[in-house]
């Protein structure tokens, strides 16, 4: 079993590693796990069928806004080895994978805070101008520690079954793992702040608030806000750009004027 | 705006630029999200513009170092325009640090919007469903097609959309700058920089209080009270608070440890 967990928390981290690295969004999908799983496990065809029910299953659930409700990519990788590994069907492994979402969900809370920490490092290694250093860096982050927790998850899930890593989630403090979710949470925040102190002015802060309102009070996603915001952008341009034509037909109005004087005085 | 052909190197730049724009979520993280991607995208240009200013290139890479997300794909327009907006600043200092960061704040909430809608909920949608079709019958083309299309689109895009962000910015900067106009676009795009952080502000960051007050029977939610006075206060004063300090010129890792230590501590109270 220590062998196939091996297999599958590899595949778990050559899928992460290449999609991050591209950027796609696409070797995660379920559609493309799971062929890939089968394709290490040594079962294809499984893999690739179960692929388009697990794409079926999951293509309803998105992803938007960062708050990810089921791992896609851990729990289709966890079916189809479950399914290959143990003979089962594919609903029963199915089954088994599901908690993985809530499992990767939660250790992942306690990581966030974490690799929020290293922002103030990026910047400083980005300020110092060596960016050969700086890629480097990024980069073996990336395929090294960013994807650990979940690779180590998806290394025990296999070996020892999910209930020890349930019980291991349920034997921390409950105020460390509380206290990590609020600060994961607020970390964005510091974010904002830096935004906003470079941003920030008398005369547009107000609007902070409109933005604030719209989402808060009435709920609107950021495409709708984008439309209003955009609107009222292009008003307040227009003002200033008809006190900017008027300056400038005002002083060369006035310079013609001048011209005019003098011809007629000459 | 296609009219404008591009230098050698320009093109070179850009190509460049489009070789590390799959760099989008490597190290991501909940403080600042994309930066990083959006350093590594923009250093190719920057080191281009900033040649003979070692020290303006160093203030560049910070100043692209700040708090970013959008769609990864429309990621690229934005990268091509900050180009240009660079460029400007370099080769005329028609523009300053701020409307550069302006414009790109302004961007940020549309463009996520954008791609989100087009790329995740439509073209993924049309690829998925052809790719499950084959898929069901267990031919691994499926799975291929579903790349290419779904990845490929992605790839293509990205290209074609660098480049029109670069020479929409070029031709669009140009016209502002000979008119006069480059206050006014500034103040409309910090007015829509703010609405759209005032939109993410209220989305994204959430201070939740898990705190019960006992008063003999009766149990006080303080969570809800505070929210009651308005949603989401506690975001808004955390926000503002953590703006007060930076701007007293706390360093931002001295924040995050800061709020890590805090929140721990608070849940040990039961606050959390």
């Amino acid at each position: 079993m220590v062998q196939s967990a091996l297999i599958v928390a590899f595949v778990y981290w050559l899928i992460m590693a290449v999609d991050y690295l591209i950027a796609w969004q696409t070797l995660t999908r379920p559609i493309v796990v799971a062929p890939v799983t089968g394709l290490f496990l040594g079962d294809l065809h499984t893999g690739i069928i179960m692929g388009a029910s697990l794409e079926a299953i999951f293509m309803g659930i998105s992803a938007i806004g960062g708050s990810v409700p089921a791992d896609a990519t851990s729990s289709s990788i966890l079916a189809v080895a479950f399914t290959i590994l143990s003979g089962a069907d594919v609903e029963t492994g199915l089954a088994i994978a599901m908690p993985i979402g809530t499992l990767m969900a939660s250790f992942k809370s306690m990581t966030t805070p974490i690799y929020a920490a290293l922002s103030p490092y990026w910047e400083e290694l980005a300020a110092s101008g060596n960016m050969k250093s700086f890629r480097i860096q990024t980069i073996a982050f990336q395929l090294t520690l960013a994807n650990i927790t979940g690779v180590l998850i998806l290394f025990f899930s296999v070996a020892y079954g999910t209930t020890a890593l349930e019980s291991l989630l349920a034997s921390m403090p409950g105020f460390v793992t509380r206290g990590l979710a609020a600060a994961s949470s607020m970390m964005t925040g510091v974010g904002y702040a830096i935004l906003l102190s470079m941003l920030w002015t008398k005369e547009v802060g107000g609007f902070f608030f409109v933005g604030y309102v719209l989402a808060k009070y009435l709920g609107m996603d950021s495409l709708s806000i984008a439309i209003l915001g955009a609107v009222i952008a292009i008003t307040s341009f227009m003002n200033e750009k008809r006190y900017i034509d008027l300056k400038n037909s005002l002083s060369s109005k006035g310079a013609a004027a001048a011209a005019n004087d003098e011809e007629d005085f000459f | 705006m296609a009219k404008n052909t591009l230098t050698p190197t320009e093109n070179s730049i850009l190509r460049k630029m489009f070789m590390n724009s799959g760099m989008v979520f490597v190290t991501f993280t909940m403080t600042k999200m994309e930066a990083n991607g959006f350093t590594m995208m923009m250093q190719p240009a920057l080191d281009v513009l900033y040649k003979d200013d070692p020290e303006g290139r160093k203030v560049a890479l910070r100043r692209h170092n700040q708090f970013f997300n959008t769609h990864a794909v429309l990621f690229s327009f934005i990268a091509g325009l900050t180009f240009a907006l660079e460029k400007q600043k370099v080769e005329n200092g028609s523009i300053d640090d701020e409307t550069i960061q302006n414009i790109k704040v302004a961007l940020m909430g549309p463009t996520a919007g954008m791609g989100d809608a087009f790329f995740f909920n439509c073209v993924r949608v049309i690829a998925a469903g052809v790719g499950i079709g084959l898929c069901e019958q267990g031919n691994i083309l499926g799975t291929l097609l579903f790349i290419a299309l779904y990845g490929g689109s992605q790839l293509v895009a990205r290209w074609y959309l660098l480049k029109i962000g670069y020479s929409m910015g070029t031709s669009f900067i140009d016209t502002m700058f000979e008119s006069g106009l480059m206050d006014a676009l500034t103040k409309a795009a910090s007015i829509l920089g703010m609405v759209m952080v005032g939109a993410m502000v209220a989305s994204q960051v959430n201070v939740n209080l898990a705190w019960n007050i006992s008063v003999g029977d009766t149990t006080v939610i303080v969570n809800d009270i505070v929210n009651s006075i308005m949603p989401g206060i506690l975001s808004i004063a955390l926000v503002f608070g953590l703006m007060k300090l930076i701007k007293k010129g706390q360093k931002p890792s001295t924040l995050v440890i800061g709020i890590l230590i805090g929140s721990i501590v608070l849940a040990f109270f039961g606050i959390f």
